[in-house]
């Protein structure tokens, strides 16, 4: 294969997996009786029907392998595979009663939290339909209860239940950089504003932490692009405003509910018809999908849109026009939050092809996209993961390479963040830009005014 | 001796068959009611024609994603499952079996046609054995279990080819065909087998999650 | 020894011979009858049967029906088995001709507990 890329420092770090103090630490205070008690708790009481016959159903086919980045960036090393996971994990688990020892829970917190992105890719490579991911959350809910999760997502997590936000943002640090935001946008367009509480806007926009804390850059972006649509919206300015929600994905369901509830508390309050969520796929799906359920609505309580979606209804209505077209050659990474998780990826090749001149597919695309390796708290693990993590999304690399694309349009953080990582590590020579980025470049600088 | 083959030939095929079907009736009363009891919330995502979109397009052979993928699995898989049921359901001796008892009769296959029909299912358990021992993905999720139930599906076909061809010790090869297959059917409802009913209940689980939450196609 | 051998292999020879040949010997009811049989006719050796199992009457088999209504003291011997059951089951005899043959055998085998029952112990290759 022309676009195959040889793996760097490989064998020190498949050879000894990756560990850190949060983990061995827990590790060191389990008791045989917690161990099995919890494990027990958490496969009778806090499973069902559906995880029974997912484990029961599985006819031990692999087919799923094929679907696993983890599995075809390791060279086909049956150990990565989806139900190979699950056979070093949740089989044991049952076979042995939770009687399992602490070298097995170190490599469970690592396949679990390490080795699968909960993508879900594999449910759709499965003739069954098993959800391979719901059982490694499992597996991550069990690592969380004995108080084994990495170091760093167990961070982000405390910071949640302090803050109502992932990145310890104090309020006013909060409103700071939002006001701070509008003034400099204020330069470029004279009456921009960032309303905040404003009760009744037509929509509520809502970010992730890391925008306020290291890119309040795209806060700026769409503000202006608010702006000359002429969008009635706000910000809220107030706990609530973050929408990522990573105890989402260390199976703390409780912080994980209530950050979900007050998001949307905030919304309520604040009486918008709609919230627009940043680009941004795991905020999305906790806001969409997850957060929901775990607080008692099939769906959420009002319509929650992905930038995208929103994008796409600007564009598409012409509240915003293009000025002219991103020259460089593109290509689309379809998260898998917002495509196998909401069905965005048509919108978002229109959106594409209507801002850039020339546009590249990436095979697979669209609900079979290769995952980016970075998100479901992949990437959130921190630093001591990051060589192994670069070494599991060869393939990746691969894929992204064969495109000879220039830039890489990536609708969500998590997906931002690790592909920009894969592109240092692998040399890749591209750039990695949001939707927003190109609207942004390309758009018509000018107020929308309605009959326009 | 003949009052043995009269009893495995005569009450145990109503005794096989009652443990069959109300086992398989029982396995989804019990899922339902523990769905009832502990997942509910699931009838709020699952509409019929999202299950009925997945099931259909992973019953297409050769269009799921994965079947494109792995062509010689699924095209064996399928065939396998085909005949499976095909075989045993228009087999000649079968079906006068059947008539003698009900005066029902259906079409029947061609002995011959049969015959070759049956060496097909028997290849394909070959294949499935042997992919388990070379495929290595494969082969780290298999124990002696999955190979005990390639043997327990083989049985009945095997000691019905030989006894068919009367090759060796006729009488104890249809016994043995008869218990083997009795064994099969009793096993269903309560082995890795139950996926007949199972999985599609998952597939229509994670096609509604994808066709109705998600807007996702799942296949 | 070396004799020992030839003459065991000469054995074996002939055993296979006669296993092998001894099919074509085999009294069969004749299946010309039926249009596409599936199986060589089922093995019957008439006399001798009927002297192992003690059956001197002959309507036990050669029976012979007014309507639903067994006939006693009559027998059918003189008519062949197609003559009233057909191939397909018909409002007037809903016993067809292979039902008739195969419960006709099987039915006094089990009663009897002895006697062949299965496909192959008639329909023998």
């Amino acid at each position: 294969m022309s676009n195959e890329i040889k793996t760097m420092d490989k064998s020190p770090i498949v050879k000894k997996k990756n560990t850190d103090e949060a983990v061995e630490s827990g590790l060191a205070k389990l008791t045989r009786e917690r161990i099995k008690n919890t494990i027990n708790q958490v496969l009778q009481n806090e499973t069902g029907p559906r995880f029974k016959a997912y484990v029961e159903t599985c006819m031990h086919c692999g087919l799923c392998a094929e679907a696993c980045l983890y599995f075809l960036s390791n060279d086909r090393d049956p150990s990565y595979s989806p139900a190979g996971k699950v056979k070093q994990t949740i089989w044991e688990m049952l076979d042995k009663k939770g009687e399992v020892s602490i070298d097995f829970l170190r490599r469970a917190v690592h396949i679990a939290h390490l080795e699968c992105n909960v993508c879900k890719r594999c449910s759709m490579y499965c003739p069954f339909g098993i959800d391979i991911a719901y059982l490694m959350l499992m597996v991550r809910r069990i690592c969380h209860k004995l108080e084994i999760t990495p170091l760093y997502i167990q961070d982000t997590v405390n910071s949640h239940s302090a803050t109502m936000n992932q990145m310890w943002v104090k309020e006013d640090e909060w409103i700071d950089t939002l006001q701070w935001q509008e003034e400099d946008a204020r330069e470029e367009f004279e009456n921009l504003r960032i309303p905040l509480d404003k009760v009744g806007a037509d929509i509520m926009y809502s970010v992730i932490a890391p925008e306020p804390k290291f890119q309040a850059g795209l806060i700026y972006q769409m503000a202006t692009i608010m702006h000359a649509a002429g969008v009635n919206w706000t910000m809220p300015s107030t706990p609530g405003w973050d929408n990522s929600n990573m105890a989402m994905f260390t199976g703390d369901n409780e912080i994980s509910g209530r950050i979900a509830r007050a998001f949307y508390e905030t919304a309520a309050r604040l009486k918008v018809k709609r919230v627009v969520m940043g680009e941004c796929g795991h905020a999305f799906r906790s806001t969409y999908d997850v957060g929901n359920r775990w607080i008692g609505w099939a769906m959420p309580p009002f319509e929650v849109v992905h930038a995208l979606e929103f994008y796409h209804e600007l564009l598409t209505s012409g509240r915003i026009k293009i000025a002219q077209k991103y020259k460089k050659t593109v290509t689309l990474h379809d998260p898998c939050n917002v495509s196998r998780g909401r069905g965005l990826h048509d919108m978002a090749r229109e959106i594409t092809n209507m801002l850039c001149e020339s546009f590249i597919e990436m095979t697979p695309n669209r609900e079979h996209n290769y995952c980016c390796g970075a998100g479901g708290g992949v990437i959130n693990c921190g630093p001591p993961y990051k060589g192994e993590r670069m070494v599991n999304n060869r393939v990746k690399a691969e894929q992204l390479k064969a495109t000879g694309a220039e830039v890489l349009i990536a609708p969500c953080h998590n997906c931002h963040s690790g592909l920009e990582d894969i592109i240092h590590h692998y040399n890749l020579n591209m750039e990695v830009k949001f939707l927003g980025d190109i609207i942004f470049e390309t758009m018509e600088k000018k107020i929308y005014q309605s009959g326009d | 001796m003949n009052a043995f083959i009269d009893f495995i030939m005569g009450p145990m095929v109503w005794i096989t068959f009652l443990i069959f079907i109300l086992g398989l009736i029982l396995k989804i009363v019990l899922i339902l009611k523990d769905v009832n009891a502990r997942e509910p919330y699931i009838y709020s995502y699952m509409t019929l024609k999202h299950s009925l979109r997945s099931i259909a397009a992973w019953s297409i052979p050769f269009f799921p994603k994965s079947t494109k993928q792995s062509p010689v699995f699924y095209g064996v898989s399928y065939i396998f499952h085909l005949l499976l049921f095909l075989v045993p359901i228009f087999l000649t001796a079968h079906i006068v079996l059947v008539n003698e008892a009900f005066q029902v009769s259906w079409i029947a296959l061609d002995d011959s046609i049969a015959d070759i029909l049956t060496i097909m299912v028997g290849l394909g358990l070959v294949f499935f054995m042997i992919r388990r021992m070379m495929v290595p993905e494969v082969k780290y999720l298999t124990s002696c279990k999955d190979y005990l139930l390639i043997l327990i599906v083989a049985l009945p076909f095997i000691t019905g080819f030989i006894a068919y061809h009367q090759f060796f010790l006729y009488r104890p090869m249809v016994i043995a065909h008869v218990i083997s297959g009795e064994i099969m059917l009793i096993l269903i409802p309560f082995s890795k087998f139950s996926h007949m009913i199972v999985a599609p209940l998952t597939r229509a689980y994670m096609g509604s999650e994808f066709g109705n939450v998600r807007h996702a196609k799942d296949w | 020894m070396k004799n020992k051998i030839i003459f065991l292999s000469f054995i074996l020879f002939l055993l296979t011979a006669v296993v092998a040949f001894s099919n074509t010997e085999l009294e069969r009811l004749d299946n010309s009858d039926f249009q596409k049989p599936q199986r060589p006719g089922a093995v019957f050796e008439h006399d001798g049967h009927n002297e192992m199992a003690g059956i001197d009457d002959c309507n036990v088999c050669h029976h012979v029906y007014e309507g639903k209504k067994l006939v006693e003291d009559e027998s059918s011997e003189d008519s062949s088995c197609a003559d009233c059951h057909s191939l397909k089951a018909v409002v007037d005899n809903s016993i067809t001709l292979e039902l008739a043959y195969h419960k006709r055998c099987k039915n006094c085998h089990f009663e009897q507990n002895k006697g062949p029952v299965l496909c192959g112990e008639c329909h023998i290759k």
